[in-house]
């Protein structure tokens, strides 16, 4: 075919137009993944202060990924949402709150399909002898149909559970007066957020004595005593190895956990489980502070397929240092620094969320209603 | 069909070694349906029952799962009653139902299988008892994925079960040992977990399972070792004992035993009721469940 100039030059024009909009898009594209990218990577070095924070991030970054990802309908969504869990808690394995978020995000993307379609909440809802029995319909069918409100609400959804995260320590420090009466003495380990703000609220209206173990070798437990006496609250701080001697004299163990497991057990800071067998050995109540987005679905056994993402090991150095490690006498000895432990079901009285009071054994329940079953493996 | 034909029916299906005797019962059922010759809904309903009381004196390995399959089945047909003129209209509905149940009800061991894996971690000590096809299949499925673990069952009288469910562990390459029944507690130092099935899963979340299993999750639990117990939906058992004694005697022997009018003061019961404080989790096709779960499971199906 002959072109004439003029026409060749038309082509050109267009030539140039669209690549540029093309480059437009692709550097538009390069960004988020940067952004995200750069997520993934604040996520590998623990650049998050304490698991409310990190638990605000992951959600405020799945509320951008549904915001400007491009999805037709709730399924691929949920895949979006889902590719992107799977990376994330690669990132970071010993941090379920993240696998939380995300499951949290698919729940809510499933309920507010449902709503919309206008069928019964219960139909969403998880697997059930009833069920079994009574819905004709298969899996596959369900979350194809495309809605336009679709993308609102969910994005509505998200904004309020935000909302709720954000209250939640104010929720569960409001619950304070109900559980410390003056004169107790209550004990607890390490330094918790939420049972600071919890012991805080009570103090207002009680006078009560507070034993901090300070929760060796990170030595936690000062910074929680300072502040405490800070706020005119009798404090007293013990070693760890004093806790069954002192437990005779306590009235109750309050402590704050990292995550709640879905058999009702707990992963606390490490010298959590010597407190619960102490408490249980004296019949000590031992109450946990938790908000709701720290309760996962993975079991003691089930995490990863092995114990290796359960503890995070910290520096020995806190143990024993690096220049008394090295001398000829203990260069042959391990040193470890577990963070973390695991208290078992058993040993846990209540656990006080946002919600309310719970007994250990009714986890089940409030894990059927924030998370749907299929979403266990992501 | 006639009282024989169901029995015939019901012993021919139970043949089939890999089938569970509830499954067993309800495709019995289901071929009583698509034969029945009734002509209203509530005398298809009488013979269903009918066929049920034939199936529950009939001898299998667990008559209390068929009691509760059996049970499911037709509170499934009761719940279907559809308001349509034609009874032959809604009896292919209900056959139609039938087999969706039955195909859902079949894949209950995958999905337990599935669940239960993430419980056998690498180089465990796992003590079972007696003879249980859900436990076996989770096995086998360990075995095939390549983890290392050895197996210590139970002998477990006086069928001697444990020694057929020990055959079927060397099949698929697992070191397995066969242990007398009253050595549980001298091996329970070694072994890491405790894996049981169950025959039934009562409403407060204990289970029904075979004589001994009660004595193990006792000294399991003495011993701070976790039992975990594989059961499918369909066990689940409307049925609140409080103590051994409250079992009735069509689950405890056999019914050609209690046919037979034997003094029952002499025989050997071949089940017993293990409650829920021994048991750590409950493993189904529903979920991986506290016993305290169970209750809230058949509240939502029967109310």
């Amino acid at each position: 075919m002959h072109w004439s100039r003029d026409e060749l030059g038309d082509i050109t024009i267009r030539r140039c137009f669209y690549v540029s909009e093309f480059a437009q898009e692709r550097e538009q594209q390069d960004a988020r993944f940067k952004k995200m990218d750069q997520f993934i990577l604040d996520l590998k070095q623990e650049k998050f202060n304490g698991s409310y924070d990190l638990a605000y991030k992951v959600i405020n970054h799945l509320r951008k990924l549904i915001s400007q990802t491009r999805w037709a309908h709730a399924k691929e969504l949920m895949g979006v949402i889902r590719k992107e869990g799977k990376q994330l808690v690669a990132a970071q394995p010993s941090e379920y709150v993240i696998g939380n978020m995300v499951r949290r995000v698919l729940k809510i993307v499933r309920e507010e399909y449902v709503r919309l379609l206008g069928k019964s909440e219960e139909f969403a809802n998880t697997e059930s002898l009833h069920k079994m029995l009574t819905s004709a319909e298969t899996e596959d069918e369900k979350y194809m149909k495309s809605l336009k409100e679709l993308k609102t609400t969910v994005m509505e959804a998200v904004s309020e559970y935000i909302d709720e995260m954000d209250a939640s320590i104010h929720n569960i420090a409001a619950q304070a007066i109900e559980h410390i009466h003056s004169n107790e003495v209550i004990l607890t380990i390490g330094k918790s957020r939420t049972v600071e703000a919890f012991l805080k609220q009570a103090a207002k209206k009680r006078k009560f004595h507070v034993i901090v173990v300070e929760g060796a070798p990170l030595y936690h437990g000062h910074e929680l005593a300072a502040s405490l006496a800070a706020h005119n609250i009798e404090t007293t701080i013990i070693t760890d190895s004093a806790v069954f001697a002192m437990m005779s004299r306590v009235n109750k163990v309050i402590i704050g956990t990292h995550s709640v497991l879905a058999n009702g057990g707990l992963k606390a800071v490490s010298g959590a489980h010597i407190v619960a067998q102490a408490a249980y050995q004296h019949a000590v109540p031992l109450i946990v502070l938790g908000a709701m987005f720290k309760l996962c679905l993975l079991h003691y056994s089930d995490i990863g397929g092995s114990e290796a993402t359960f503890n995070r090991l910290a520096s020995p150095h806190r143990v024993l240092d690096y220049y008394k490690a090295g001398s000829q006498d203990l260069c042959n000895v391990q040193v470890y620094c577990p963070t973390f432990d695991y208290v078992p079901p058993e040993l846990v009285t209540l656990f006080i969320s946002n919600i309310g009071g719970n007994a250990p054994s009714y986890m089940y329940r409030l894990l059927s209603e924030m998370y749907h079953p299929n979403d266990h493996e992501l | 069909m006639n009282d024989e034909e169901i029995a015939g029916y019901f012993e021919d299906k139970l043949k089939d070694d890999d089938l569970s005797s509830a499954i067993a019962a309800i495709e019995t059922l289901l071929e009583c349906l698509q034969r029945d010759a009734a002509e209203t809904l509530s005398g298809l309903i009488h013979n269903l029952k009918q066929a049920k009381e034939v199936l529950v004196t009939t001898d299998c390995l667990a008559t209390t799962s068929v009691s509760s399959g059996s049970d499911l089945f037709l509170r499934f047909i009761t719940l279907a009653s559809l308001e349509l003129d034609d009874f032959k209209e809604v009896k292919e509905i209900l056959i139609s139902r039938g087999k969706l149940f039955l195909q859902k009800v079949s894949t209950c061991r995958t999905k337990i299988t599935h669940l239960g894996m993430p419980f056998i971690k690498d180089g465990c000590v796992i003590l079972t008892h007696s003879y249980s096809r859900v436990v076996a299949c989770v096995l086998k499925c360990a075995a095939e994925s390549k983890k290392r673990f050895s197996v210590y069952v139970t002998e477990s009288c006086p069928d001697k079960s444990g020694n057929f469910m020990a055959q079927l562990l060397q099949e698929y390459d697992i070191p397995v040992t066969v242990i007398l029944d009253a050595a549980s507690g001298y091996i329970l130092d070694k072994v890491d977990v405790v894996l049981i099935g169950a025959e039934g899963v009562v409403e407060n979340g204990g289970i029904i399972n075979k004589i001994g299993s009660y004595q193990l999750a006792l000294c399991a639990n003495a011993l701070n070792k976790p039992v975990y117990v594989l059961a499918e939906s369909f066990k689940f058992v409307r049925f609140f004992p409080l103590n051994q004694q409250d079992l009735p005697n069509q689950f405890k022997y056999k019914a050609s035993t209690l046919k037979k009018g034997a003094n029952l003061s002499i025989e050997h019961p071949s089940v017993d009721y293990t409650p829920p404080s021994l048991i750590s989790l409950l493993i189904t096709d529903l979920g991986v469940l506290t016993p305290s779960a169970v209750s809230d499971e058949l509240i939502k199906l029967y109310l």
